[in-house]
């Protein structure tokens, strides 16, 4: 008999804590908060209070649709104390959008329940497990659009996250993956990958988030690329949502945290 | 005896047994010994753990999922596969001389048969480490 030990501590009420990570806007030095990626962590005390164990075992179990409803559910509910106007980035793998026709019903109710309008939402596609059922997938993300979700690839330049995926997604945002920014300020190869990626987003109509931040000398090496949406440590690490209030406060003083 | 360099350095094992009591009685032991010691009751929790992190051993059941589970050849040929470093000892109630032979064939270091005292095991495992 298969053992869900695990997977049933995940997914009971309480099993799942959602963090908040702010997405950055960066100007001259200056910042402020664009957005907030929802994270999810698993059970407190046990190897999925890691997320890479927690999304790992997920995949291994091929139990990303129940996880990623769950992780929703969560992030939705815990993001009602954030402010009305914030943004929020919700991880959905491609396997999810492609095999559960009843995503969007799902999502709208839960959006709904917790008075969050739908507008707010950016879809961030996760894949780590082809394949998936292509045509499902593609028609999920037009309904997602069509409610007025905007898209996200994470990872871009990792993994799934390639080439066709860019056509097929045709995101609203690409997310470049830390592998990529981290020693960026000093790696000419790396700012190589990172302008052609930046390119691509131009001629795509998308906006670049670079994430794993962690120093200046990386933020004005992306600025000099152009991108100005970062996400990491130097802004801030994710936080429960009772702390995002402190979040403003430190991003209206226009100053990066030391 | 731990010397000052695993003092600063401690060891890192992952224990994986079906079974809750062996795993904490296991990582309570080792623990004593200065180890840093996971745990791991499915195969995919042991995987994902695996994917993650750098162990220096890994103390397997052969059965993790009830009758005639080899669950612990898997976690043999995953750890083989990505770090070679890693020493893996297997235990079971059940291991027949086939599955002994397939065991050390996929990379094990140790096959183990049940029951064993913590203190032998430990001994297995100092001596797979300071090899």
């Amino acid at each position: 008999m298969a053992d869900h030990r695990a997977l049933d501590a995940i997914l009971q009420p309480g099993g799942i804590t959602s963090v908040f990570q702010p997405i950055c806007a960066v100007d001259d030095g200056h910042w402020s908060i664009a957005s907030f990626e929802c994270l999810s962590r698993g059970p407190k005390g046990t190897n999925f209070e890691s997320a890479n164990v927690l999304f790992d075992y997920v995949r291994l179990k091929r139990e990303e649709t129940l996880v990623d409803r769950a992780c929703i559910k969560t992030a939705l509910s815990a993001a009602r104390a954030l402010p009305p106007e914030a943004h929020l980035g919700l991880n959905v793998h491609a396997s999810t959008l492609g095999r559960d026709p009843g995503f969007i019903d799902f999502l709208r109710g839960a959006a709904d329940t917790n008075g969050i309008a739908f507008h707010r939402l950016t879809i961030e596609v996760v894949e780590h497990a082809p394949p998936w059922d292509g045509l499902a997938f593609l028609s999920m993300l037009d309904r997602l659009r069509n409610h007025g979700a905007r898209i996200a690839l994470d990872d871009v330049g990792l993994g799934q996250s390639n080439f066709k995926m860019l056509l097929d997604v045709r995101p609203d945002f690409m997310k470049i993956d830390r592998y990529f920014i981290e020693h960026c300020a000093t790696d000419a190869n790396r700012q190589a990958v990172i302008e052609v990626v930046t390119r691509l987003a131009q001629r795509f109509g998308a906006q670049v988030v670079a994430e794993g931040v962690e120093d200046q000398a990386t933020v004005k090496m992306l600025q000099l690329l152009g991108i100005t949406l970062m996400q990491g440590f130097l802004f801030s690490e994710p936080v429960e949502a009772r702390g995002v209030a402190a979040l403003y406060e430190t991003a209206s003083t226009n100053r990066p945290r030391p | 005896m731990m010397n000052a360099h695993q003092q600063q350095h401690p060891r890192r094992i992952l224990i994986v047994d079906d079974e809750d009591l062996i795993v904490m009685a296991m990582r309570k032991y080792f623990e004593g010994l200065g180890f840093l010691v996971d745990g791991a009751f499915e195969l995919e929790e042991a995987q994902a753990l695996l994917a993650n992190y750098r162990y220096d051993l890994v103390i397997a059941d052969l059965r993790l999922t009830g009758i005639g589970g080899v669950e612990g050849l898997q976690i043999v040929s995953d750890v083989h596969q990505r770090c070679a470093n890693t020493r893996v000892v297997l235990l079971s109630a059940y291991g027949t001389p086939e599955i002994e032979r397939e065991s050390y064939n996929r990379g094990a270091d140790a096959f183990l048969h049940k029951p064993k005292a913590m203190m032998e095991i430990a001994h297995v495992a100092r001596t797979l480490l300071d090899q």
